[in-house]
């Protein structure tokens, strides 16, 4: 094998190159899986700040996921069927969240929500968004939202409009023949949407941590607690918070590649 | 009754031009065309897919131009069956009665029935990404017919079969035709399925209807050189045919017909006038037919001249010959001549 590897030097090289590549990856993330004893770990996962920061980040996940879907489903659909006055400008401007650094995303809404009289308005309505677990749906969902709109605008677009026409010839409404027949056939532009948003709005830090603080046992998601907790020298606890992470991408990266891997995102 | 009238539609690549048509109670009507002539878009119009820019359509003498599809009771059969691919053969055919709120047990019985008719009951089960493109049209026709629709549209339904399959398939739609007495609106490219099929048919091309009328008339008697260039064919004859000892002897009237292609029955022939020989004294060859007759008129189109030759049956032989060959067999209205041609170049359908 080694043999045959060296008589192309160029083979030889690139394969190197990538097997350290996936080796560089790979270790440092066994190195935090490792890093403690498997009790220490179980521990600090059984610990109350660990169970409260897992159960905000998929509770938050989940509520900004289900909005992203939501207000997705709609807006693709527009974009994907038909043309009207400003769609390339709403194309674009929808990419935007996805260029623009989350930080900067999340300076942004803290200034929208805590300097404005619109965000005045919403606080006394009762909608305080700033530094609480509200204002961490809002950041996911104000990063995640484009990935959803792509997914589904792809997958909407790869419908041909000719099987709406014929349930619609079958009896069924405008609406009926969407729900009916094209949300159907989207199911796994849905389930792959469904799935980045998610785990991308578990992992989701930059924005969250400026509009909702990071703020112990009250906005402390899972990336907020590692950044906290690693802060204050707890290492056992910010381990055990990155290996739940870790599980997660793993586990949403495996579904994704099984299930919905041939959806366009870019 | 279906009355189309000064039906306009713009969608940019496509459009449909001042369209007219009548089409009468279970009517076999065909619309033929090439490509891009506007044929799909005006079955859309009609079920109502699209709004018409300006026109009218009445269906049994009420406007429903404004009447969205779901209220129209037209159904429509695309070339690509556009069948519901997370549904079974059953859940298809049984779609627009479950919109329609009917009961479990007669959707599965009407299901059961339409499955009998259309050949699909023992693929009940299958999703249609597992059926061939036959048993997916069927699929497709039965769930339309399921509706009782007063007309079904059929979008070139037999274009994307194989020879053997689409030919059995049209065979099957004419006795369903005879069995429902559905009016049928059935667009095709392929003069033969329209001969076989059509009571009557209109002739499109970009978007306007140039000729409507029976398959026989509008063959006959092109109105315009569009229609005459796009049945290509010049020479049609009906008659039965014998199979006898590798070749076919069809019987037009009072003469026979040889033709290489081996078919029984009642029969159509038709021959290409640029495969037809004529001269002025009978040709000893290899061709199987050869026939002696008059010249009945003689026509310039263009390039070459057609000659029509009466054999002695009711309708003369076209044969299209070059100006060269004209001039140097000195040829004349009421001359006698021969016309001989092979027997492949007889087509039989």
């Amino acid at each position: 094998m080694l043999k045959k590897l060296k008589q192309s030097k160029i083979k030889f090289i690139t394969i190197l190159s990538s097997l350290f590549l996936a080796l560089f990856i790979s270790v440092p993330i066994i190195c935090i899986v490792t890093h403690t004893t498997l009790s220490a770990l179980i521990t600090s996962i059984l610990s109350e700040e660990i169970q409260f920061a897992i159960r905000l980040s998929l509770g938050t996940a989940a509520i900004s996921t289900i909005m992203c879907i939501a207000i997705s489903i709609p807006a693709a659909y527009a974009l994907a069927r038909y043309d009207f006055f400003g769609k390339s400008f709403v194309n674009t401007t929808l990419d935007a969240p996805l260029a623009l650094p989350p930080l900067v995303a999340g300076v942004s809404l803290l200034i929208l929500f805590g300097t404005t009289s619109f965000g005045k308005a919403l606080a006394d309505a009762g909608l305080v968004l700033v530094f609480t677990p509200l204002g961490i749906i809002i950041a996911q969902f104000f990063v995640n939202v484009p990935f959803m709109l792509r997914i589904l605008r792809g997958t909407f677009q790869g419908i041909n409009p000719r099987y709406e026409h014929v349930a619609e010839t079958l009896g069924c409404t405008k609406a009926q023949a969407f729900w009916r027949v094209t949300l159907p056939m989207s199911k796994n532009g849905f389930l792959a949407g469904s799935i980045i948003t998610w785990s991308k709005g578990i992992g989701e830090f930059g924005a969250a941590l400026m509009l909702a603080g990071a703020t112990r046992m009250k906005t402390e998601t899972l990336p907020i607690s590692v950044f906290l907790n690693m802060s204050c020298n707890e290492l056992n606890l910010a381990i055990a918070a990155a290996t739940i992470l870790i599980i997660i991408s793993l586990i949403s990266l495996f579904v994704f590649e099984r299930y919905g891997g041939f959806t366009r995102v870019f | 009754m279906i009355r189309i009238e000064n039906l306009s539609k713009d969608l940019g690549e496509f459009f449909l031009r001042d369209v007219s048509l009548e089409i009468n109670d279970g009517e076999y009507f065909m619309v033929l065309g090439p490509t891009g002539a506007g044929k799909t878009i005006l079955l859309e119009t009609i079920a109502g897919i699209y709004h018409a820019d300006s026109g009218r359509i009445f269906l049994d003498e009420q406007d429903i131009t404004d009447i969205p599809p779901r209220e129209r009771n037209i159904g429509m059969v695309y070339q690509d069956y556009t069948l519901f691919p997370f549904l079974t053969v059953e859940e298809n055919i049984g779609f627009g009665l479950k919109t329609r709120k009917v009961t479990k047990r007669e959707i599965k019985r009407r299901v059961e029935e339409l499955a009998n008719l259309m050949g699909v009951s023992q693929l009940l089960h299958r999703y249609p990404g597992t059926l061939s493109g036959g048993e997916q049209q069927r699929t497709a026709i039965a769930r339309a017919l399921i509706m009782e629709p007063k007309v079904l549209l059929l979008d070139e339904p037999l274009s994307a079969l194989d020879t053997q399959t689409a030919e059995r398939l049209r065979q099957e739609l004419k006795n369903i035709h005879s069995i429902t007495n559905t009016t049928i609106i059935h667009v095709t490219h392929s003069f033969e399925e329209a001969f076989l099929l059509g009571s009557r048919m209109a002739v499109m091309n970009k978007g306007e209807i140039v000729q409507v009328g029976t398959p026989n008339d509008v063959f006959r008697k092109p109105e315009s050189e569009f229609v005459a260039e796009f049945l290509g064919v010049g020479n049609l004859f009906q008659g039965k045919s014998r199979v006898d000892n590798g070749i076919a002897c069809i019987d037009v009237g009072d003469i026979n017909i040889v033709s290489a292609t081996l078919k029984s029955g009642s029969v159509h022939v038709s021959i290409r006038p640029e495969d037809i020989l004529v001269s002025t004294k009978q040709i000893v060859s290899s061709a199987r037919n050869s026939f002696k007759g008059k010249i009945a008129s003689i026509v310039d189109a263009g390039t070459t001249l057609k000659i029509a030759v009466d054999v002695g049956i009711d309708n003369p032989f076209i044969v299209a010959i070059t100006k060269q060959s004209f001039d140097e067999l000195n040829l004349k209205t009421g001359g006698e001549v021969y016309i001989t041609f092979k027997a492949s170049a007889v087509h039989v359908f």
